[in-house]
């Protein structure tokens, strides 16, 4: 017996188990992590049912099941399995306080899903689980029960969402244009001040112009205090399950749902919906409801501008290491920094960013070009540019190696054949040897924007908010804001989830984000490796 | 063939000049000027991308550096006051004064105050100035805090306040400072005329106290206190009294209140620190008498009222504070605890900073020096004119101070010292905090109010950023390293290309969805099923170690035939199964091991407490984090591992296992330990993950279940509050620097060994 153990162990078979344990582990801890989250971002948009439970003392719930567990030292010798209790979202955050609750399973008196229920998606206050009890337009009342409002709900609703939208639009362009061409006109006085032009026709000139926006912003503010007043035109009565009254105006609503009485194919087109708002829509409530598309675009095109900054220097430093320097102590030395410096962390090239771009570098631009605005920073302050900068500083040394690699692998006879065919150097380095080393360089590229596009640390420091009052991209001449602030995915996920006052109700809006940029991030991963694979294959050819 | 080569050569040189080769030829220039251009800007820019690099290291030393300058000092101005009659000077000290931006000076005097602009000197007339009798005033005592208070002491035993304020105007973008001085109602401090001899004056947040010595050698209290209540709308306020009766009274050289007018501290001749407590105003009670060797001339709180400065006829200078003995309690005692470098010569005053614990001595020789309490550190020391200086004045921003000496003149200095709290031994050594009993490392680096001692130690950080790096490298090293080895030597190529990418494409997850999911995710439900995941750690092993035995004693045959593929997945299922079993089990395995509360069993059994947020978690989510880029580049080495090598040691004999353990392992060890290496750089660095699933508190305990906070994480916390140019701010550039040389020194150790592996490899 000893024997067969000895031989069993100097066989190996049990390290080889172990090893291959450890392979398991690693399996399981990524496919567990990514089906988390599928589970929970995927399965945020869907109409959930609603279920409405009487309790032993006659109280009623209505919401959402969302988990169930074992009371904690709830077993007993009677009953070894434990009392069970069950989560529930149950809404109505005004009435009630908080969102969730948990109802002990002994307690239910009876359940059912009722299809008269309805969801109401509110602006405030988060969702509204009940009935309608009336509508009323000024003292008419134009439905006065649960299903006669449903009825005639679908069109005001809609007509609500179109006046919600008119708003936004005067908001956002009618008056964000005065503000701007107001800012821009009092900057320009500011200026004439600065260089010791106190009146001048062009003084004059724009006091009249602010004057008469002036004029017209009060115009628009005359507009939008209409349309507020349109917005509170209806009144929605809803009723709790317990007959508890709430009056809202309609104005209040973005959506109303009975998902108890939808089919499978009404609710994938809820689905659908549900998901493209949360891709187009402007985050709502502390941004744990709503949309997260400032957040998007803010990633989007923060990438953008380092990808600008980061390929011609990565190429260029590439090129110059493995083309144009001398072989020798030195280039092996630079290549080594130039490799720890993909390792130094990223909260150390946000302290950078901070002290030399932001501080350093805006402040100085501020002083040479801003002076008008002072002492208000314009670059002298974290901005959708210095961000991209020290990302893009970050992850040059991604690109640099990439490059390299790539510039290794096109084949010597490839060099040796254009410079006999009597090309210059760089013309073979631009016809031949570039064209080659793209898949390369292009690879470097995505692996530097997946990191940019996940990284958070640096972007704390150099200038990402939570909630941005306008994208970095407009129709106000220059267009692109390189010094605004902006919202970026992966500081959403921080913010939403560990900065907002009710995290739990927070959670499914977290958990939607991270599934959009860990998709977007794994995308961008494979799209790299397969670009790798291909010219791996490409040149294995020719190498021989 | 050969032929042809020259006959075409020949056919180009014969054709004739024509415009086209004109052209041509302008071409090649216009090539090689191309060329040219290429590459100066491919060098230029090269260059200047590495440089900028580099240059990273450069920036952050050039923003540290600052926080090791010594302070200096210069002198900004030196003149002679106004002469003055003789009656009008005082025995004791004398007020001097300026204001924040240094302009203007004041001195004053038995008959009044005269101002000064600095750094000319000339005198500033006001239009209305108090003014008094010849003789009148016989004893001043500043009111410590930010405002410009004095309370003058009369000969007829009366008690003047008087304050001295410096408005701010802009004109034109100029600043001018227009000074304003205002004396108060003379309030009567002793019960019959006496002259006033000592006084210490204190203005408080609801009204005024006094302690004054005079000529007769009494020490008599008085306070006045607002009415206290919002309803009463006429200024009520109440005028008590009292006596501090003590033999050694008489002995007293110096005095000073605190700013909340509860503590009297008095120095004597014969050398004791005196200390009352006024809280019971009518019976003032001695709390205790503290022999300091030689006589007390000078006596100061620093701000924050907690530390006392007491200087000596010896020119000692040391710092006392309140403790509380931990095993018998009761009253704080003071208790000397830094002793600053003799001044050799008597000291005459002292002047505490309005902004940190720092503070100035001067002495009767006419040297001045400033120290710093929290850092036991003499900053600067400058040697006088051998005139005695009467009073100082470390100015509001501590950066400069004003010095009258016995010779009239008034001497303004400026001084640079921007970051005191910050000295090698305060920021990586041991510190006596105020309120602390004992030497501890702390960082707290922003309190209430200026009054705060800022507490700058980095150990806690560092400490913390290796608890977490030595946690996560413990879970992730043999899960990554274990792994590499089978995924090498084990697993079919068509198995091995899926396997491989499908663990690295962990390292595609950003790390703050690590930390989200460690954060609010995983800490949550690892406080539920903690006894379930301890028996993780021990079922799952014993779970392996069970089938690969019945494995092991398997029909040959069947191992043959199923391959490696089939023990993949039987452990897939396996490790899946019994971790489910674990979780289905998780009240149960809490009743067996830790008897029905593993909290309550894990403080009775270690003494250890369990956050929510502890090192656990982030071991398993850092852990996560790094276990791809070890397992890659491991991997990569081993399965570098020249096959030939491996070919010939099998065919010499050698079993699979003993090619593995004897030859693979070691020959690519090198790779696996810079594998190690680049994953502990990227865990010290790592910042969302920490910032995001520990409780940040800089802790110093290596327990498994408490939080920590890391040096990174400290820096994403604090940055965006630290003022630009500050101490804070240069401290955190340091942390930067400190993970910018750690990760750079463990990176280049891992590239070397790569570099030297590969060229070992290549030679076969």
């Amino acid at each position: 017996m000893r024997q067969a153990f000895n031989k069993f162990l100097s066989s190996g078979t049990l390290f080889v188990w172990l090893c291959g344990a450890a392979v398991a582990m690693s399996l399981l801890m990524v496919g567990g992590i990514l089906l988390l989250i599928m589970v929970n971002g995927l399965g945020f948009f869907w109409p959930h049912t609603i279920s409405e439970m009487t309790l032993k003392d006659g109280t009623r719930l209505l919401g959402e099941i969302q988990g169930q567990e074992v009371i904690p030292n709830s077993m007993t010798p009677e009953s070894p399995e434990g009392k069970t209790r069950i989560r529930m979202k149950i809404g109505n955050r005004d009435l009630y306080g908080l969102d969730f609750q948990w109802v002990d399973e002994e307690d239910i008196v009876a359940r059912s899903t009722p299809q008269d229920v309805v969801v109401f998606e509110r602006r405030e206050w988060g969702n509204f689980y009940g009935r309608i009890q009336q509508v009323t337009q000024g003292d008419m009342v134009m439905a006065s029960d649960n299903n006669q409002a449903w009825k005639i709900l679908p069109p005001l609703i809609e007509q609500v969402n179109q006046l919600h939208e008119d708003i936004d639009v005067i908001q956002r362009v009618e008056i964000g244009d005065i503000n701007h061409d107001m800012e821009q006109a009092r900057l320009k006085i500011q200026a004439l001040h600065i260089k010791g032009i106190s009146q001048s026709p062009e003084i004059v000139e724009r006091e009249a112009t602010i004057q008469r926006l002036e004029i017209q912003y009060q115009q628009q503010v005359e507009t939008l205090r209409q349309l507020d007043a349109r917005l509170a035109d209806y009144t929605l009565t809803l009723v709790d399950t317990n007959g508890r009254e709430k009056s809202l105006p309609l104005g209040q609503i973005v959506e109303a749902l009975r998902p108890n009485d939808m089919g499978v194919g009404a609710k994938c087109l809820t689905y659908l919906h549900n998901f493209w708002t949360v891709l187009s829509d402007e985050p709502r409530e502390a941004n744990t409801e709503g949309g997260i598309f400032p957040a998007i675009f803010g990633t989007v095109m923060m990438v953008f501008i380092m990808s600008i900054a980061v390929v011609p220097f990565g190429v260029l430093a590439a090129f110059y290491l493995k083309e144009y320097a001398r072989q020798g102590a030195v280039v092996r030395i630079v290549r080594i920094a130039v490799n720890n410096l993909a390792g130094v962390p990223s909260i150390v090239f946000g302290v950078f960013g901070l002290g030399f771009f932001v501080y350093a570098v805006g402040g100085t631009v501020d002083q040479l070009f801003y002076p008008e605005a002072l002492p208000n920073p314009t670059f002298g302050t974290g901005g959708i540019l210095w961000a991209s900068l020290t990302l893009a500083l970050m992850t040059v040394p991604v690109v640099i190696v990439a490059t390299e690699e790539s510039l290794s692998a096109v084949p010597r006879e490839y060099r040796e054949g254009s410079i006999a065919l009597g090309a210059t150097k760089f013309e073979s380095m631009w016809r031949v040897i570039l064209p080659c080393a793209m898949p390369g360089i292009l690879t470097g590229l995505i692996l530097a924007v997946a990191r940019a596009t996940g990284e958070v640390a640096p972007l704390m420091l150099t200038g990402v908010v939570k909630l941005a009052p306008a994208l970095p991209l407009d129709f106000h001449f220059p267009f692109v804001h390189l010094d605004r602030k902006f919202m970026h995915l992966g500081f959403h996920i921080y913010d939403v989830g560990f900065q907002s006052p009710n995290v739990e109700a927070a959670k499914p809006m977290v958990y939607v984000t991270t599934l959009i940029l860990v998709m977007v991030v794994i995308m961008l991963n494979m799209t790299a490796i397969a670009l790798r694979n291909r010219m791996k294959k490409k040149f294995k050819g020719a190498a021989v | 063939m050969n032929s042809s080569i020259p006959h075409t050569v020949s056919t180009v040189t014969e054709i004739p000049p024509t415009p086209l080769s004109l052209s041509r030829r302008s071409s090649r220039q216009l090539r090689r000027i191309m060329d040219h251009a290429a590459t100066v800007v491919i060098t230029v820019g090269g260059l200047t991308t590495i440089l900028s690099i580099l240059g990273i290291f450069a920036y952050l030393f050039i923003e540290v550096a600052p926080l090791f300058f010594e302070a200096s000092g210069s002198k900004v101005a030196s003149f002679d006051i106004r002469p003055i009659e003789e009656a009008t000077t005082l025995s004791g000290n004398i007020g001097v004064g300026l204001d924040e931006y240094m302009e203007v000076a004041y001195v004053l005097q038995a008959n009044g105050v005269s101002l000064y602009r600095l750094p000319s000197g000339d005198p500033l007339v006001l239009d209305s100035m108090p003014t008094f009798e010849p003789g009148q005033i016989s004893a001043m005592g500043r009111s410590s805090g930010k405002s410009h208070i004095y309370g003058l002491g009369t000969r007829e035993g009366r008690m003047i306040p008087l304050s001295i304020n410096f408005r701010m105007a802009f004109n034109n973008d100029e600043r001018t400072i227009h000074p304003t001085v205002t004396a108060g109602d003379p309030l009567a401090v002793t019960p019959q005329p006496e002259r006033i001899d000592l006084i210490a004056y204190q203005e408080t947040e609801n009204g005024q106290i006094v302690a004054a010595l005079t000529g007769a050698g009494h020490l008599y209290l008085a306070k006045i206190q607002e009415a206290e209540g919002l309803l009463s709308m006429d200024d009520e306020s109440e005028l008590l009294h009292s006596e501090i009766k003590d033999v050694r009274v008489s002995m007293i050289t110096t005095l000073v209140l605190d700013v909340m007018g509860e503590s009297l501290l008095a120095g004597t001749q014969d050398g004791h620190l005196l200390h009352w407590d006024l809280r019971n105003f009518e019976e003032p009670r001695l709390m205790g008498s503290y022999p300091v060797g030689n006589a007390i001339t000078a006596l100061s709180y620093l701000i924050g009222d907690r530390s006392i400065v007491v200087g000596t006829s010896a020119g000692n200078v040391e710092v006392w504070m309140p403790t509380i003995d931990p095993n018998i309690g009761g009253d704080p005692k003071l208790e000397k605890i830094r002793e600053f470098p003799s001044h050799n010569s008597a000291i005459t005053v002292i002047s505490p900073s309005q902004r940190d614990k720092g503070f100035i001595t001067a002495d009767t020789s006419g040297k001045f020096a400033l120290h710093y309490s929290t850092s036991g550190k003499t900053l600067l020391e400058i040697e006088g004119t051998g005139s005695p200086i009467q009073g100082v004045m470390f100015s509001p921003k501590a950066d400069g101070a004003v010095f009258l000496n016995q010779d009239r003149q008034l001497l303004a200095y400026h001084i640079d010292n921007q970051h005191p709290e910050a000295t090698f031994s305060s920021l990586f050594g041991a510190v006596l905090y105020e309120g602390y009993q004992e030497v501890l490392h702390i960082w707290q680096s922003t309190g209430g109010s200026d009054s705060f001692e800022p507490k700058f130690g980095l150990w806690p950080l560092m400490f913390g950023t290796l608890k977490g790096t030595f946690y996560a490298m413990l879970l992730a090293t043999p899960l990554a390293v274990f792994g590499a080895v089978y995924t090498a030597m084990f697993m079919s190529p068509n198995l091995r290309s899926v396997v491989k990418p499908t663990v690295e494409m962990m390292a595609a997850f950003p790390t703050v969805v690590l930390g989200f999911l460690a954060g609010l995710w995983f800490a949550p439900l690892l406080e539920k099923i903690f006894p379930a995941v301890s028996a993780i750690f021990v079922v799952v092993p014993v779970a392996i170690v069970v089938a690969s035995l019945c494995w092991h004693f398997w029909p040959s045959k069947v191992q043959k035939k199923s391959g490696h593929v089939l023990e993949l997945f039987a452990l897939l299922l396996l490790i899946g199964g019994s971790v489910w079993i674990c979780l289905q089990l998780n009240t149960e395995i809490e009743g067996w091991i830790y008897g029905s509360d593993y909290k309550a069993w894990l403080s009775s059994t270690f003494g250890v407490g369990y956050d929510q947020r502890n090192a656990l978690v982030i071991a398993f989510a850092m852990g996560i984090a790094v276990i791809p880029t070890i397992f890659s580049i491991s991997e990569d080495s081993i399965s570098n591992v020249p096959r030939h090598l491996i070919s010939g040691s099998l065919a010499l004999g050698a079993t699979p296992w003993q090619t593995l353990t004897k030859l693979v392992i070691v020959s690519a060890s090198p790779g696996i330990f810079s594998a190690l290496m680049i994953g502990l750089g990227r865990v010290v660095g790592e910042t969302m993950i920490v910032l995001m699933a520990t409780g940040n508190t800089p802790l110093m305990d290596l327990n498994l279940f408490n939080g920590f906070r890391t040096l990174s994480a400290n820096i994403a916390v604090e940055m965006p509050e630290a003022p630009h140019g500050g101490t804070l701010y240069r401290l955190l550039f340091m942390s930067g620097l400190i993970l910018f040389v750690f990760t750079s020194i463990v990176n280049t150790i891992a590239e070397i060994v790569r570099q030297r592996l590969r060229a070992r490899y290549s030679q076969f």
